[in-house]
């Protein structure tokens, strides 16, 4: 199920449509369609196991599908290599190259061939400014904490200006406190850099702070709700089961 | 806690002393042997010193300098090739549906003796018209050392090294530019623990070189044999110090370059 045809389709500026993927004999994903619009984050929530990796790995390019068509920006991805799809995946682990200091990660794809010609080092600078990482930018990784790491992975992705961000539950390793702050870090950036973002986790009240959009997977099948209301008020989701324990916990211990 | 007393300390300062002795005093021995002139028993202590035997050997006689030189060049082309093919086919292996069943296959030239694997593959040799040449020997060394290379880098090549292989093609990057710019520089430190290992194990290799080589294949062990069998204890010290220098040296190399430096992990 997916929003109103008529309103998305014109808006949409990530269209998915009929997705399917079965590793041996196990479907993992079956027919999955989403329409998300420009400079929008479509959280999608689901269990470990329902199929939100494979997901994001199929729009990435990084895995073919058996079946289904994926669009960004007007552009069908079918047969595109992942390089030339302009779909920057995050994942879980920073990923931070150990042998580059924080500098030279962030700046690592803007000196690959498909970025050559743009002003690095201005740009650099700037986003290391942007992350409040000036006084670790000569740094190697291993200098750094967790959420510090996962800072420099959004900057390396973010300074690409990339179509499409695909972030699979990027704050997973974090503590509360970090989580809480790289969270509003990729709301600031998202605002300031105008991004296209899928996330995916499976924290619900993750889901509903970093989307604009909302969707739940499950056993394969995504739903995307019309609205915020329509995603808490759905029992799958359990967001009212959340409710009632905390309802309870609190009627209990005042 | 207290800290350790001064008698502890000199405790561990001693044991330490012994087994530094233990493990330098056979090579110690060697090298004194060599420029012994002579020492014959029950003497403790040479009677006399003497380099001539070493200035003899650089200008050729017992032919040492030229097995010096087939070993390094075997042993290197050894190193080099089963590293290099090692690597990639570790990475195959690795990222393979069949992975345990392929990597079973690499384990094969270990299940028996080098010796006995030499006697069964001689008639294939023989036909082949590569027995008592450096390129059977080469080739008989490097099934061993790719078979180990393999299993060394199987280990290596795990999901997060396939992730950030995917991560360079998602950021913009050719297979190319992620073999370059990511992979090798993360691979280094594993890289040269492999070629020193795979150095060692064809550097050392005497059975398979004595038997596919059929003796004409003159490597710097089969000289020491050589030289115990005719009871020339002199030459077959000098032999055996030659045979030590490079892999003390590799050691070095890597001691210095690759774990101090905090290579070889990703």
């Amino acid at each position: 199920m997916h929003p109103s045809n008529g309103r998305a389709a014109a808006d949409a500026f990530l269209t998915v449509r009929g997705l399917q993927k079965t590793f041996g004999d196990e479907p993992v994903l079956r027919g999955v369609d989403l329409r998300l619009p420009a400079h929008r984050t479509m959280s999608v929530l689901g269990r470990s196991g329902s199929g939100k990796t494979t997901l994001l790995r199929l729009i990435a390019g990084l895995e073919r599908a058996d079946a289904g068509t994926v669009v960004l920006g007007g552009r069908s991805l079918d047969g595109v290599p992942a390089r030339e799809r302009s779909a920057v995946y995050l994942y879980q682990e920073s990923l931070l190259f150990p042998h580059l200091s924080v500098r030279e990660n962030i700046a690592f794809g803007l000196t690959l061939g498909a970025h050559r010609g743009r002003d690095l080092d201005v740009e650099v600078e700037a986003m290391i400014d942007v992350l409040g990482l000036t006084a670790h930018a000569d740094k190697r990784p291993h200098q750094l904490s967790g959420g510090q790491q996962q800072r420099v992975a959004f900057g390396r992705a973010v300074i690409l200006r990339p179509k499409l961000l695909l972030l699979d539950e990027p704050f997973a390793n974090l503590d509360a406190a970090i989580r809480t702050q790289m969270q509003d870090l990729f709301q600031r950036l998202a605002a300031a850099y105008r991004i296209t973002a899928l996330f995916v986790t499976h924290n619900l009240k993750e889901a509903l702070l970093m989307g604009d959009r909302l969707a739940h997977l499950r056993d394969g099948i995504l739903k995307t709700y019309d609205s915020r209301q329509a995603f808490v008020d759905d029992p799958v989701v359990g967001v009212r089961d959340e409710m009632a324990f905390w309802t309870a916990l609190r009627e209990e211990t005042s | 806690m207290h800290a350790p007393s001064a008698s502890i300390s000199r405790a561990q300062a001693i044991v330490a002393a012994l087994l530094a002795a233990v493990c330098l005093v056979p090579f110690a021995y060697l090298a004194a042997l060599s420029v012994a002139d002579p020492w014959t028993f029950p003497a403790l202590a040479p009677e006399g010193w003497s380099l001539a035997r070493w200035g003899r050997m650089l200008t050729g006689a017992g032919a040492l300098g030229p097995s010096l030189s087939l070993s390094l060049g075997l042993s290197l082309t050894v190193a080099i090739a089963s590293t290099a093919a090692g690597y990639v086919t570790g990475k195959f292996i690795a990222y393979h549906p069949w992975r345990r069943r392929l990597l079973v296959l690499a384990y094969v030239p270990f299940v028996m003796a080098p010796v006995i694997l030499g006697v069964c593959l001689m008639y294939l040799f023989l036909r082949m018209r590569l027995a008592g040449s450096v390129a059977g020997v080469m080739l008989a060394q490097t099934m061993f050392a790719y078979g180990f290379s393999i299993i060394f880098f199987n280990a290596f090549w795990s999901a997060r090294l396939k992730a950030m292989e995917d991560l360079v093609a998602t950021l913009g990057g050719t297979t190319a530019e992620a073999y370059w710019r990511v992979l090798l520089p993360v691979s280094v430190g594993m890289l040269l623990i492999c070629f020193f290992q795979t150095f060692l194990i064809s550097w050392f290799q005497y059975g398979l070189t004595l038997l596919v080589g059929a003796g004409k294949v003159q490597t710097l062990p089969l000289k020491v044999y050589d030289f115990v069998s005719e009871a020339n204890m002199y030459y077959a010290a000098l032999a055996s110090c030659l045979l030590v220098l490079p892999p003390v040296a590799l050691l070095w190399v890597n001691k210095r370059f690759v774990f101090r430096q905090g290579l070889g992990t990703t």
